[in-house]
């Protein structure tokens, strides 16, 4: 099982580099995807982004469609994107944890 | 051990069912379940005896082992010359041995079949463009996944692939609703920069009935307002169906033929319904396999043709290049090297070499094109084809299989790849994660949009 590290903590990831358990989403995590995607510096609109997606997930077992993501954010596609620049179904999914999304993707 | 839980021969048919799969993250216990999954022999030998009919019978028995599809198959070519990857043993031991043993196989030469059928060939038919007796072994192995999905023997994701299609008409869990909304939403957030722009639902009789990939409705939206623009600036009559939106067919790469007639047959429903001129797909390779070549024949359809003409998209676009109904600034055309995937569903598979050329010839500047070697019709599969990109078990598999392609495009000396089919362009993305050779890669439709030379009464007033 391959795992990433951050900080102390490891994580079993599948083999695109997912969070394998849900469970052990942390702040530890969120600061490893971070460097993954290459994003410089989180802010609050990131975390708007990963605590809609969890709720979602907790209530679906499913990522949410884009559009479902922009209207409960009240986030622009285009700026869904400066957020996450590898787009909301793997940047952002992954940052939150939650599985790779099936199909194709 | 008789049916598993999550493994077993019970088709996935509700939102219910679906998410219980999803549940098993990456599949571990359903893969566990498969180990002790049970072999309805009766069933497979009745299946095969129904099915198995003159074309492939005659297919597995004149297979002269000449071993001239050895050097065609690009996976026989990066697995270091493997005899077990030319792709006449790959078919003989494991869909001809079935038929040998009539069905009476074990478990474990089951699972062993399932990696050979799913990881080691991506259905790409490159081999039978080589084959003296034009045997196709991809067309073989489409058949063999069908005799393994209906044996439970199939990829977790391929299982909850076929599973959606059954349950909402599309691979991914995107109803109708979310299909119209999604693609107004996009109207919504492009209109001020692009006056005017629909995208309008149902119109009978519009000269283009225009499908779709969920995943452009699910994870990707900017392609649906790219091609809202693109038939915007063309001046083009087209519509979108409220139902039978769906082109792709994952129930294609996992066998299930009961989910490939009954999704192709929401897409022809929408084409009897609204009764437009033609039929365009997105930039989709399988898409287009599914719904314009094989469609018709899972349909029954006696002429082999969808019930309208229905045309890829790049056919679309060469022809609104050549039209002039589409205009490029050649200011801003592709000044850098640049090359492009040949989609195997529709170059090798339908032909359609010279429209993409055509299109190049628009939008690169003269001299900055190169080919890919081999091309076109010739050309390597992009090493994710056939479901290979999304099963996560056979992640080593497929990022080896990508070595073929990284290695193409970097004898090419081009940094920009076009890639206008979804599969390939996942496949080449995850090339440059995997192997880091500093390319990027892009569909038409953003590149051209880029480019266009708008007529004034179309652009925003100042």
């Amino acid at each position: 099982m391959a795992t990433a590290e951050m900080n102390g903590a490891t994580f079993e990831i599948d083999e695109d580099g997912f969070l394998l358990d849900y469970g052990a989403f942390n702040e530890n995590w969120i600061e490893y995807v971070r460097g993954q995607e290459g994003i410089d510096e989180l802010n609050e609109e990131h975390t708007k982004v990963i605590e809609v997606l969890q709720d979602y997930y907790e209530k679906n077992g499913i990522a949410p469609m884009v559009r479902v993501l922009s209207k409960l954010t009240k986030f622009k596609l285009k700026h869904i994107y400066e957020l996450f620049p590898s787009g909301p179904g793997k940047g952002a999914c992954k940052m939150a944890g939650l599985p790779k999304p099936t199909g194709c993707v | 051990m008789p049916e598993g839980k999550y493994c077993n021969k019970t088709p996935v048919e509700t939102p219910e069912e679906v998410n219980f799969l999803l549940s098993d993250t990456s599949g571990n216990t359903y893969y566990e379940e498969m180990e002790s999954l049970d072999i309805d022999s009766d069933l497979l030998w009745k299946t095969i005896q129904n099915t198995f009919k003159s074309r492939l019978k005659t297919w597995l028995e004149i297979c002269a082992h000449c071993g001239m599809c050895a050097e065609s198959c690009f996976l026989y070519q990066v697995n270091n010359r493997d005899p077990k990857q030319v792709p006449a043993y790959k078919i003989q031991s494991t869909l001809g041995e079935i038929i040998n043993r009539k069905g009476k196989v074990d478990n474990k030469f089951m699972r062993h079949a399932m990696e050979v059928a799913w990881a080691q060939c991506t259905c790409c038919n490159r081999c039978g463009t080589y084959c003296p007796h034009g045997i196709d072994t991809g067309i073989m192995f489409g058949y063999l996944r069908g005799l393994l999905y209906q044996q439970g023997f199939v990829p977790w994701e391929m299982k909850i692939g076929a599973g959606m299609h059954r349950t909402y008409r599309a691979q991914m869990d995107v109803t109708n609703e979310d299909f119209v909304e999604t693609f107004e939403w996009m109207i919504e957030e492009n209109e001020d920069e692009y006056p005017g722009l629909t995208a309008p639902v149902d119109k009978e009789g519009a000269d283009i009935l225009y499908t779709v990939n969920a995943r452009e409705v699910k994870h990707y939206p900017e392609d649906l307002a790219e091609a809202a623009i693109l038939f915007h600036i063309a001046g083009e009559n087209w519509t979108i169906p409220s139902a039978g939106w769906e082109q792709t067919s994952l129930a294609m790469f996992a066998g299930d033929w009961a989910a490939c007639k009954m999704q192709v047959e929401s897409v022809y429903a929408a084409m009897e319904r609204l009764k437009p001129k033609r039929m365009i797909g997105t930039e989709c390779g399988h898409a287009h396999r599914a719904t314009v070549i094989e469609g018709p024949y899972w349909a029954g359809r006696k002429d082999g043709l969808p019930p309208v003409e229905s045309i890829h998209y790049v056919e679309w676009l060469a022809e609104a290049l050549r039209t002039g109904k589409l205009k490029i600034d050649p200011s801003k055309r592709i000044k850098e090297l640049v090359t492009i995937q040949d989609s195997c569903n529709y170059i090798r598979n339908q032909g359609l070499k010279d429209a993409t050329r055509e299109i190049i010839s628009y939008i690169v500047e003269p001299g900055y094109f190169v080919e890919m070697s081999p091309n076109k019709e010739h050309n390597y599969c992009c090493g994710g084809g056939g479901g290979f990109n999304g099963i996560g078990i056979f992640r080593k598999q497929r990022n080896k299989a990508l070595i073929t392609k990284r290695d193409q495009i970097l004898k090419t000396g081009a940094k920009l790849v076009l890639a206008p089919c979804h599969n390939c362009w996942d496949a080449i993305r995850d090339l440059e994660e995997e192997y880091n050779i500093g390319i990027r890669w892009s569909f038409l439709k953003p590149v051209i949009i880029k480019m266009l030379d708008i007529p004034d009464h179309l652009k925003p007033e100042e």
